[in-house]
């Protein structure tokens, strides 16, 4: 790995770091959704520094382009410039998950940082578009045509949670409502008629 | 015979999925989804069943498939579980979804894709495959959870199993990153290779052997990865629930077997004393234990079945720690108990589910009370199905369980005081089951408390009468279906 590279990719790590917790530690969710957008360019850093050209691009067109960009709007949309709520957890489970975190987070760390790996052999093309479309298309076809299954499933899901009353439902919201409200006149009238009679037997 | 025989359920699948997303859009609200959806399931097994006896030579298929795509007897064996009981759940959605006035086309949609996820899941033998087959299969469940809008618990369950579930997904992926970086292989039987070869850094195997075990337990809800598990089969649609119970914990120990016995199978990983196979005994311990005993204390039936799937789980990861040693005998227990536990489940669930009316649903046990002597009919199957979960001869669960149990005796050491944990633990959960009878029988509902009425489908009853029939048959002469596990067996010890 040569210098620049190596420079690439500490400063991309770091910044992907600090971006990450800026994303969970912002209280206000437009800071947030703009610590994550350090934190995508910043992988996409990380991206470069591994050959993968493509894939950089992808994930500033893909995550920074389009996928910030909406989390943005919908959060100009609502209007969410209130701060997050204080978490309702005590002192101690945050110490505790604030430690165990931090020793699985070291473990990893460790673990990773001191390990052999084989040295991988770069094919030709690897990265580039060229080279990605060829193994796409070839030896990971199948995968691939799966991917559009689990899009498909996604957008269908999205659909099924989101979409609105059915006209059946909306009727039947209504009439539950009439019912309740029904109801409630009643019981009025019986209450009413109860404080009637009690006050005609006065005095008993 | 033709090959594709051996790849055609998952394309059967795949087009139906999208043949009924073409009929709901052009004809809405007016067929029969639930049936059309049944068809192509019962049909996708069947060809499975096909495949299995008709013994088709799998090499004319072409290499890039084969790669990542198992194409083996085991495969074929967990299609046929998830088919029967995706169909069965769908069968069990035909009733409940037109009861409570919820059938709209997205959910028959969402659980064919579903049980497609699931079995591209089980026959996953490359780590790019494993993560679609999870995705695909997770995302469909995440919403038929929340796929009752109106309800809050189904929202709070969706939303607390898709945080978790995208948690456990994240931890399952950086466990793969590691076992690529350590063996530079993606296919299952190329890192098996490398790590029997000696060819790569112990730590880093270690290390992302207990990442991906963390990730297959959540997703087959083993303690102390079981937190979203209550929650989410309380507040779903039951025929949700049911789906969850069977195909989602069929392909979780699917793949489990998968990447323990192909890819981890080396001495190192898999040795007695520092691989996997004391984690996953301290898993099942943990399960068996702790399902059991918060079991006894829940008051919905609904969560207490919840709480059941955990003991279970539990149980069938005994047979999956001695599939080390063991390998055909263990591996076909754990294959066995699925089937069974699929057959029971739907049972016990679709009791519940026919038990129950719009507006007068049957949760808990009070909702129960006196169900059995007023409507003898709907309640016997669900007498079947918690005597077959407790493991009560002779129905399929007995089997299941005596199966583990042997296998675990039969390592000796100490399998044996797992052994007896499984069989104390199962005594106490006994308790649980048993209480679901007592009160269909021996209670009266309290004075001025709502009764349940049942609903009366087609639908829910051709489901139990299925899975009855399997239940006691399974119960009477598992020979068939314990040849059948061990034939399936066969193809991971090669």
């Amino acid at each position: 790995m040569s210098t620049a590279n190596t420079v690439l990719l500490v400063v991309s790590a770091l910044l992907a770091l600090g971006g990450a917790v800026g994303t969970i530690a912002a209280a206000r969710p437009l800071r947030a959704a703009l610590a994550l957008l350090v934190n995508i360019v910043a992988l996409a850093g990380v991206f470069l520094s591994l050959h993968a050209q493509f894939l950089a691009m992808v994930q500033l067109i893909v995550y920074a382009g389009a996928v910030v960009v909406l989390f943005v709007f919908v959060i100009m949309m609502v209007g969410a410039t209130g701060k997050v709520p204080r978490s309702p957890r005590g002192l101690a489970t945050k110490t505790v998950s604030l430690v165990v975190m931090s020793v699985v987070s070291l473990v990893l760390v460790f673990g990773v940082a001191y390990v052999s790996m084989p040295a991988a052999h770069l094919p030709h093309g690897y990265g580039t578009v060229e080279g990605l479309g060829a193994v796409l298309f070839t030896q990971a076809a199948v995968p691939f045509e799966l991917v559009s299954i689990t899009l498909l499933v996604a957008v269908v899901g999205a659909l099924a949670v989101a979409r609105g009353r059915t006209p059946k439902e909306a009727a039947e919201a209504r009439a539950r409502r009439a019912a309740e409200g029904l109801e409630a006149d009643a019981r009025l009238a019986e209450e009413r008629r109860i404080s009637a009679e009690v006050s005609a037997h006065g005095g008993h | 015979m033709n090959a594709w025989l051996l790849v055609a359920p998952l394309g059967v699948l795949a087009f139906a999925g999208l043949g009924i997303m073409l009929i709901d859009a052009f004809s809405p609200g007016r067929a029969e989804l639930a049936g059309v959806t049944t068809t192509a399931l019962l049909m996708a097994g069947l060809i499975s069943v096909v495949a299995l006896l008709s013994g088709v030579d799998p090499g004319e298929l072409p290499r890039s498939l084969r790669a990542f795509i198992a194409v083996d007897h085991a495969g074929l064996y967990f299609d046929v579980v998830i088919c029967a009981g995706a169909a069965l759940s769908a069968l069990l959605a035909g009733g409940y979804l037109k009861e409570h006035h919820l059938e709209r086309g997205e959910y028959y949609v969402l659980l064919i894709f579903s049980a497609l996820g699931a079995m591209i899941l089980a026959r996953a033998v490359d780590l790019i495959t494993l993560f679609i087959g999870l995705e695909t299969m997770s995302l469909g469940v995440y919403c038929m959870i929340a796929y009752r809008r109106t309800s809050i618990r189904a929202t709070e369950g969706a939303l607390k199993y898709f945080l978790l579930g995208s948690f456990a997904a994240a931890i399952l992926l950086f466990g793969t990153a590691l076992i690529y970086g350590a063996t530079g292989h993606t296919d299952l039987a190329g890192i098996g290779n490398v790590l029997a070869a000696g060819g790569a850094d112990a730590r880093l195997v270690l290390l992302a052997l207990a990442l991906i075990v963390v990730g297959l337990a959540f997703k087959v809800s083993a303690v102390p990865f079981h937190m979203w598990t209550p929650d989410a089969y309380e507040g779903a649609p039951t025929p949700t629930t049911t789906f969850m119970a069977v195909a989602v914990k069929t392909a979780g120990f699917a793949i489990m077997l998968r990447m323990l016995i192909t890819a981890f199978g080396d001495p190192l990983s898999a040795s007695p004393e520092t691989g996997w196979p004391p984690l996953i005994a301290g898993i099942a311990i943990l399960s068996m234990i702790y399902g059991n005993v918060a079991g006894l204390a829940q008051t919905s039936v609904k969560r207490m079945l919840a709480y059941s799937s955990i003991a279970h789980a539990g149980y069938i990861l005994v047979a999956v720690a001695v599939s080390y040693a063991a390998r055909e005998q263990a591996i076909a227990s754990v294959l066995y108990y699925l089937l069974a536990y699929t057959v029971s489940n739907v049972l016990a669930f679709g009791s519940l589910i026919l038990l129950g009316s719009r507006g007068k649903e049957a949760v808990t046990y009070e909702d129960l009370a006196g169900a059995g002597r007023r409507h003898p009919l709907a309640a016997l199957p669900l007498v079947i199905g918690v005597l077959s979960l407790m493991g009560f001869p002779p129905t399929a669960g007995f089997f299941a369980k005596y199966y583990v149990l042997t296998t675990a005796l039969s390592i000796g050491g100490g399998m044996v005081w797992v052994a007896i944990i499984l069989v104390l633990s199962s005594a106490l959960g006994a308790y649980y089951y048993l209480k679901v009878i007592v009160f269909l029988f021996m209670k009266e509902p309290q004075a001025g408390a709502p009764k349940a009425v049942p609903m009366r489908s087609g639908y829910v009853a051709f489901a139990l009468v299925l899975a009855g029939y399997f239940v006691i048959k399974m119960g009477v002469t598992p020979e068939p279906y314990l040849r059948m596990a061990v034939d399936a067996a066969q193809s991971f010890i090669s």
